[in-house]
């Protein structure tokens, strides 16, 4: 109940702000101040998807912004605002569909922003995007036809009927803007397509390997983020009903994202705490005006030093040493134990007669050296093979052409019947295959029920429309997930651990929990790259009695390992491989026994022995 | 024909102007993967303190020592900057193994840096007399001031003097172990922030003297280093990352490139072409011209 009162209590608070044009007459702070606020606040949230999710560095938002401003006023300016200027066509459309125009022209600028991100990152990104602001910074000043250049844009004030929505009442407008970006921001940030952003951020072979599509994602955000940039540009036109080329410098680039690190990322709290400090800091101290940078740049230092995680992130931590019961409300363990009772892990994956994996004179060369030479391999239905050789015999290059990092150079890899050559790695999870990596490749920032969330991406069947707008449908579909991935964790042992962070576990959890992401993708052939590496021999106990009931369930297993008695010990057949070759296959009691095996294990005792 | 030869020329030393400050963007990626946003605005201080040590800034006339003073200026400045910028900005960073803590902390201390010269010295544009006088040569037409046949110079030694320490010290091949493997130069003995340090040293008082170089063919002012500080960045970037012949190709890319714009479509779009060859150059080869490309392991 008291809950209850505290929810309806923060909506209330939410819509307060609308009430100060009524009541506050003000119109350097409301309209001035506050309204600059709001909408520098709307970009450096759109700023957010792309840094914070992505994890790319975006100096070119200011463009974005630019775009999406020129856009509402080039639509929506009149001829009568603008007489003697440079601009002869004025289309005088509605606000609304100038807004809607904005929005749409700005997003395919982002479509186009989003492919450099694609195969660079770092430093080879972060220019990209400097030359992308300065780019339009540029067009925008030149086009004088289009723009008026540095004479700028003067708009017709707006109104409905006899309402003024000019000045303070322009809060109306953009005020619950803010709020709905906010909104889908949030509701994306909670779905699958916001870890589908993260995990490419942390690690985008293991996201392609949970069939998470990298260039799909990363262009939808730039989209996403640009669209929303340029609802905020838009918006920002008719703050002054003046705009001119000076404001979308890359000096504003740059101020959208200190405020987004001043405010911490990833956090609707953090975007308006950090633009506002940004926007009124100046304002109170006018004796400092002069010296704003140099003392925004200092703050800058020491937010990034001392406080990772911005403003928002210490007042998070505040509020959670304050009051620890309030922590992790996001996921209810109860309701989703009690949700996960109806589910039933291993249901779709019965076993079938198909060959899950076979491999015909597979070839892989780099150069002159060959990795892989003529490997002959079938895994057979229901069954765990063991693939082993010494270091550098060239198992992870069969495992790296299995899921499809490498293209094969020659032969053929056929997963369940499919030629699979060509299949790009994101793909293959479609084809029924899931894997580990062999050096750890979790979403450390993640909890460990999201990663493992992650894992039942393709699952999903929500579209990005009713993610973004919270239908409930959205919600059940996620509790379902929810409560399958806490069973999958009960499965291999980790539930409770289900809301640690995953940097944070110990390296045999880490290990098993790779395991429950993989199977939360239903695969019928698990690919497990190395997985007894540095673990104990009790850990390896363990492991051992999970895969066997994987492959209890009908699960076909291609376990990769040199550790001898684990694979000795659990797989039905053998394929030993050295120097890229096949040198020995068969049951496990007859490998062990090949003299070439043991030659290549232990070396030889020369020609006499 | 004369004109076209003409802007080959200007734009080919504006090339290498753009080239030598990135030449220390490359020196700082090499040892640690990260871009020194800062160096700009450390090439403006070099011109700055270079023109403060040489000429009245009320008067506008030389004070009347030699040259040797606003030398020595810069290459103290210089060695200030980057063991200042390495301390407060690169080494927190690098504690921190974020991925982009380090732009937005070089990023800061260019800010910083900017600030202070605007608020302490002068907000101002200035002229600096070239010690060699400003009377320009002229080669079959084309006119070629003393100053950047000075300019072309230095770099020269400058390029070839570090890439010949590299090649051929102990101490630069450290350098060069720490930018192919930190952790085994570290197993190796090798001091490797020390490594560091010492690259954004080398780097910023290049960056200093190319201010010092640069100043009496542009104008002396805080924001001198804003446009060129992302220009070099972009050569950098086109030429690719740690490649020597890249930085030479890029500088010339973008130099002639803006020579020719100016000239022929108008001087407002004169950055243009570098910045869209700058995205084509990413989109086909993200690492750049020259750069090497990584192979993706798991």
């Amino acid at each position: 109940m008291n809950n209850k009162v505290f929810k309806s209590f923060k909506y209330l608070i939410y819509f307060l702000p609308l009430l100060l044009p009524i009541f506050v007459h003000n119109e350097y702070y409301v309209h001035g101040i506050l309204g600059r606020i709001i909408i520098y606040t709307i970009l450096v949230a759109s700023l957010d998807i792309v840094t914070g999710y992505i994890g790319d560095i975006s100096i070119g938002h200011a463009g974005l912004f630019a775009v999406g401003a020129y856009t509402m006023a080039v639509f929506n300016s009149t001829a009568i605002a603008n007489a003697g200027g440079s601009i002869h066509l004025f289309y005088e459309w509605p606000f609304l569909a100038s807004l809607v125009m904005a929005v749409i022209i700005t997003a395919i600028f982002g479509f186009i922003l989003g492919f450099p991100s694609l195969r660079s990152s770092g430093p080879y990104l972060a220019v990209t995007t400097i030359a992308y602001g300065i780019i339009i910074y540029t067009i925008i000043n030149e086009q004088e036809n289009l723009t008026n250049g540095t004479k700028g844009i003067q708009m017709t004030p707006l109104k409905i009927g006899s309402l003024s929505l000019d000045g303070n009442n322009y809060l109306w407008v953009i005020y619950p803007c803010l709020l709905l970006v906010m909104y889908i921001k949030n509701n994306l940030a909670q779905s699958f397509w916001g870890r589908a952003f993260e995990a490419i951020k942390f690690s985008s072979i293991a996201a392609e390997s949970c069939g998470i599509s990298k260039s799909y994602f990363k262009i939808s955000a730039f989209v996403l983020s640009a669209g929303i940039a340029g609802l905020a540009g838009g918006l920002f036109t008719h703050l002054d009903n003046y705009i001119a080329p000076n404001t979308f410098s890359l000096d504003f680039s740059i101020l959208a994202l200190m405020a987004l690190i001043f405010g911490g990322v990833r956090s609707a709290l953090g975007n308006i705490i950090g633009m506002t400090l940004v926007v009124i800091l100046p304002d109170l101290f006018t004796w400092f005006k002069d010296y704003r940078l140099m003392v925004f740049g200092i703050l800058l230092l020491l937010v990034l030093f001392f406080l990772p995680n911005g403003i928002a992130g210490l007042v998070r931590e505040t509020f959670e040493k304050l009051f620890p019961k309030k922590i992790n409300t996001k996921y209810d363990l109860l309701k989703l134990k009690n949700i996960g009772e109806q589910i039933s892990l291993f249901d779709s994956q019965k076993a079938s007669s198909v060959t899950p994996l076979k491999l015909e004179s597979l070839e892989m060369r780099f150069g002159g050296l060959v990795a892989v030479n003529q490997l002959e391999l079938v895994v057979k239905p229901g069954t765990i093979h063991g693939l082993m050789g010494p270091n550098g015999s060239g198992k992870s290059t069969t495992i790296n052409l299995i899921t499809g990092l490498y293209k094969p150079t020659n032969g053929k890899v056929i997963i369940f019947d499919q030629l699979a050559n060509e299949v790009a790695p994101n793909k293959r999870a479609g084809l029924g295959i899931a894997r580990t990596f062999q050096n750890l490749q979790l979403f450390s920032d993640l909890t460990v029920l999201e990663n493992v969330l992650v894992g039942l991406h393709t699952h999903y069947k929500s579209s990005l429309f009713s993610i973004l707008l919270g239908l409930p449908n959205v919600q059940n579909e996620e509790l379902h997930h929810q409560a399958e991935c806490l069973k999958w964790l009960e499965f291999v042992g980790l539930s409770h651990l289900a809301l640690e962070k995953a940097k944070n576990l110990a390296y045999g959890q880490a290990r098993r929990l790779e395991i429950a992401r993989a199977l939360a993708m239903r695969p019928k052939l698990l690919l497990l790259d190395e997985p007894a590496a540095g673990l104990t021999t009790t850990e390896i106990e363990e492991f051992n009695s999970i895969i066997l009931k994987v492959k209890e369930h009908g699960i076909s297993v291609l376990l990769i390992e040199h550790h001898m008695d684990m694979i000795m010990k659990i797989s039905d057949e053998i394929t030993v491989l050295d120097f890229g070759k096949k040198i020995a296959g068969g049951i496990p009691s007859v490998v062990q026994k090949n003299t070439l095996v043991i030659q290549a294990y232990l070396g030889s005792e020369g020609e006499g022995a | 024909m004369n004109q076209i030869f003409q802007i080959i020329v200007s734009g080919s030393i504006q090339g290498i102007i753009y080239a030598l400050i990135a030449f220390g963007y490359n020196l700082t990626f090499s040892t640690s993967k990260t871009i020194n946003f800062s160096l700009g605005n450390v090439m403006m201080l070099g011109g700055v303190i270079g023109f403060s040590l040489y000429v009245d800034i009320h008067s506008g006339n030389l004070l009347g020592h030699s040259y040797l003073f606003p030398i020595i200026g810069v290459l103290v400045a210089g060695m200030i900057a980057g063991t200042a910028i390495h301390k407060f900005a690169i080494e927190p960073s690098l504690k921190l193994k974020s991925e982009f803590t380090w732009v937005l902390a070089t990023l800061a201390v260019g800010i910083i840096i900017k600030n202070a010269v605007e608020q302490i010295w002068s907000t101002g544009d200035f002229r600096f007399p070239s010690p060699l006088g400003d009377v320009p040569f002229r080669i079959f037409g084309t006119g070629i001031y003393p100053q950047e046949i000075l300019l072309v110079v230095v770099a020269t030694i400058i390029v070839f003097g570090v890439e010949s320490f590299k090649k051929y010290t102990i101490y630069g091949k450290a350098i060069q172990a720490v930018s192919e493997d930190k952790e085994t130069a570290s197993l190796m003995g090798i001091p490797q922030h020390q490594v560091v340090r010492i690259s954004f040293i080398l780097s910023a008082t290049i960056a200093t003297i190319a201010g010092l170089l640069v100043a009496p063919l542009t104008f002396v002012s805080a924001s001198m280093g804003s446009s060129l500080g992302i220009k070099a960045y972009a050569v950098s970037i086109i030429g690719g990352l740690e490649s020597g012949k890249g930085l030479v190709v890029g500088g010339l890319i973008l130099g002639i490139s803006e020579f020719f714009t100016a000239r022929y479509i108008s001087s407002g779009y004169k950055e243009l072409p570098g910045f869209i060859i700058l995205i084509l150059v990413i989109l086909i080869k993200p690492n750049g011209l020259f750069g090497k490309t990584m192979i993706k392991k798991v």
